[in-house]
């Protein structure tokens, strides 16, 4: 079996934010809720860097380990779904996540929260693949489909990688070497390149 | 003689062999220093991508970082927290709540029952010496029973939901499954957010009610040295409210307050705060709480099968003298004096006319 992974490279991701607007479009993401976005560090000044960011469907996922009615699962190929027919919306899976995944419709007074969402790797949820209730609740299932997430498929500079972790890391490490890493050269420097060929 | 020097010696031989290991390691040159002046010429060593997952990592941020915006990076969606690529403490909050807070509130809640339960095993109901009189004293009246009742029916709704989002993961689900644990945890968060504000209510009023009363007062340290009475047989003196009373309507009020604050702002996450703010505030509202649960079950003993005479005063507003000398000797006197007394056969007609509509005994005495 697979084990799926999302990598985005920094080097290559230009904050187009188009992965944030297919994926809202591919899933009919409610109002308020984006399960990816686009981060951008150290805007304008040296050393900016963008990065797309959304679950990361960990081995050990925090939100499993803390949610109180415990309606999370990891399927065969590693992607971390959840079962909104189980959820309260307590919101402690926001708390605990690393890269603030989990995302809540807030439709009640207060702002009270809805039962949560999250990106689900294209891979929809408990329900029948392709039934209209999967999709309704979680979006379209790519996966089922033989497809990749959506979000990665159209990166228009293959900033953002999704698949079988060996083949992300395969396609990560021959750009890395292409790059021009060496021990001289640590990193990922177009400017250094030349020192490789000198 | 010359043995036991030599052996001595010898003994000594691997400490000294060390110290000039030591000071041979140090007069040895270093390489590093060396190598210095001919780096300088060659390019920098420095590695870009740890820069980059530095930044990433914003591992500058203080642990309230989440409020300042210089620190964080930017980005087009708009919500909250969404400028943070890696959320620093959600692993310390959650490790809490899972290792610490359910383990150490299990443990004590079960403790505590425990030890209610060997108390009341070993020494039993604590009876009034002598028996009770069945002359009584006015001492709540019904805006104060109904405050009470309201106060403590809405705490035990908030703990009983509070305690199923708690343990029901560990407790729950085994026995009754996903399913129909998922629809009353769902209800319990709902009616937890619906009744929360009643209890601020409640809590407030109680402060107003009852502060004159609770002022700690001569005497109280007295109570506390005597553990309540309930070391040895010796005489505890007391107020309206003895120390145990006062001290346990200042957790009320105080930790009440806490929680109440704190579940308001995880009640509401309209007003932007961020996760920093709302892991410390379920820190905060799930520790008190556990305290003052843990606490309210010593209030529930001692008010109902704890000691004798104690629940009439939150069913009738009314107690027996004798149980007002034994655990408030000194508001005793005081009621003596003012003559507040009401005879058994005064109490039983007033019961049967007009029981809880008594603003004061004295009116009543002037009636009669």
């Amino acid at each position: 079996m697979a084990r799926m992974k999302f990598y985005c490279d920094a080097e290559r991701c230009i904050e187009c934010n188009a992965c944030v607007t297919a994926c809202k479009n591919e899933h009919e993401v409610p109002w308020g809720v984006n399960r990816r976005r686009v981060v951008t560090i150290k805007d304008g000044e040296p050393g900016e860097r963008s990065l797309s960011v959304a679950c990361m469907h960990c081995s050990d996922a925090p939100c499993a380990a803390v949610c109180p009615v415990d309606c999370f699962y990891t399927t065969d190929d590693g992607v971390v779904l959840h079962d909104k027919d189980i959820c309260i919306g307590c919101g402690y899976c926001f708390y605990a996540c690393p890269f603030g995944a989990p995302q809540f419709p807030s439709d009640a007074a207060f702002a009270s929260r809805g039962k949560m969402d999250k990106c689900t790797f294209c891979a929809g949820g408990p329900e029948d693949d392709h039934s209209s209730a999967e999709y309704k609740k979680y979006g379209r299932n790519r996966l089922a489909e033989g497809k990749l997430p959506l979000c990665a498929e159209m990166c228009s500079t293959k900033a953002l990688l999704a698949g079988d972790a060996n083949m992300v890391s395969d396609i990560y490490r021959k750009r890395i070497v292409n790059r021009g890493a060496s021990v001289m050269n640590w990193g990922v420097s177009y400017d250094n390149a030349k020192l490789r060929t000198r | 003689m010359i043995k036991f020097v030599v052996s001595r010696q010898l003994r000594l031989l691997p400490g000294l062999l060390s110290v000039f290991l030591v000071l041979l390691f140090i007069s040895l040159p270093q390489p590093g220093i060396a190598d210095e002046h001919q780096k300088v010429e060659g390019i920098s060593n420095k590695n870009p991508g740890a820069d980059l997952w530095r930044n990433v990592r914003q591992r500058d941020q203080e642990l309230l970082g989440s409020l300042k915006s210089n620190s964080q990076g930017s980005s087009q969606v708009k919500s909250v927290d969404s400028k943070m690529l890696i959320n620093q403490q959600g692993d310390l909050w959650a490790r809490f709540r899972m290792e610490q807070l359910i383990k150490y509130g299990m443990m004590s809640l079960g403790g505590i029952l425990i030890l209610i339960l060997v108390f009341y095993l070993l020494r039993g109901r604590v009876n009034i010496d002598g028996g009770l009189s069945g002359n009584m004293v006015h001492r709540f009246n019904s805006y104060e029973r109904v405050l009470h009742w309201v106060l403590a029916l809405v705490f035990l709704f908030l703990a009983i939901t509070g305690l199923t989002l708690l343990f029901g993961r560990t407790l729950l689900i085994p026995v009754m499954g996903h399913e129909l644990f998922s629809v009353i945890a769902s209800s319990s968060k709902e009616g937890h957010n619906l009744f929360g504000p009643i209890f601020l209510v409640s809590v407030v009023l109680m402060l107003i009610r009852f502060v004159k009363k609770n002022i700690y007062a001569k005497g109280d340290l007295t109570w506390l040295l005597k553990g309540g009475g309930m070391i040895g047989k010796s005489h505890v003196t007391g107020g309206f409210f003895n120390m145990g009373e006062k001290s346990w309507y200042w957790l009320v009020i105080l930790i009440g307050l806490l929680i109440s604050i704190s579940g308001l702002i995880l009640v509401s996450p309209n007003f932007g705060q961020g996760r920093v703010i709302m892991e410390l505030s379920h820190v905060v509202h799930a520790a008190g709480a556990l305290i003052l649960i843990a606490v309210s079950f010593g209030h529930m003993y001692l008010g109902t099968v704890g000691t004798e005479g104690t629940n009439e005063s939150m069913r009738t507003g009314y107690v027996d003298i004798s149980w007002a000398e034994a655990h408030h000797d000194r508001w005793a006197k005081e009621c003596h004096e003012k003559q507040l007394i009401v005879s058994a056969e005064q109490y039983a007609k007033l019961q049967g006319r007009n029981p809880i509509n008594s603003e004061d005994s004295l009116s009543l005495e002037k009636n009669q």
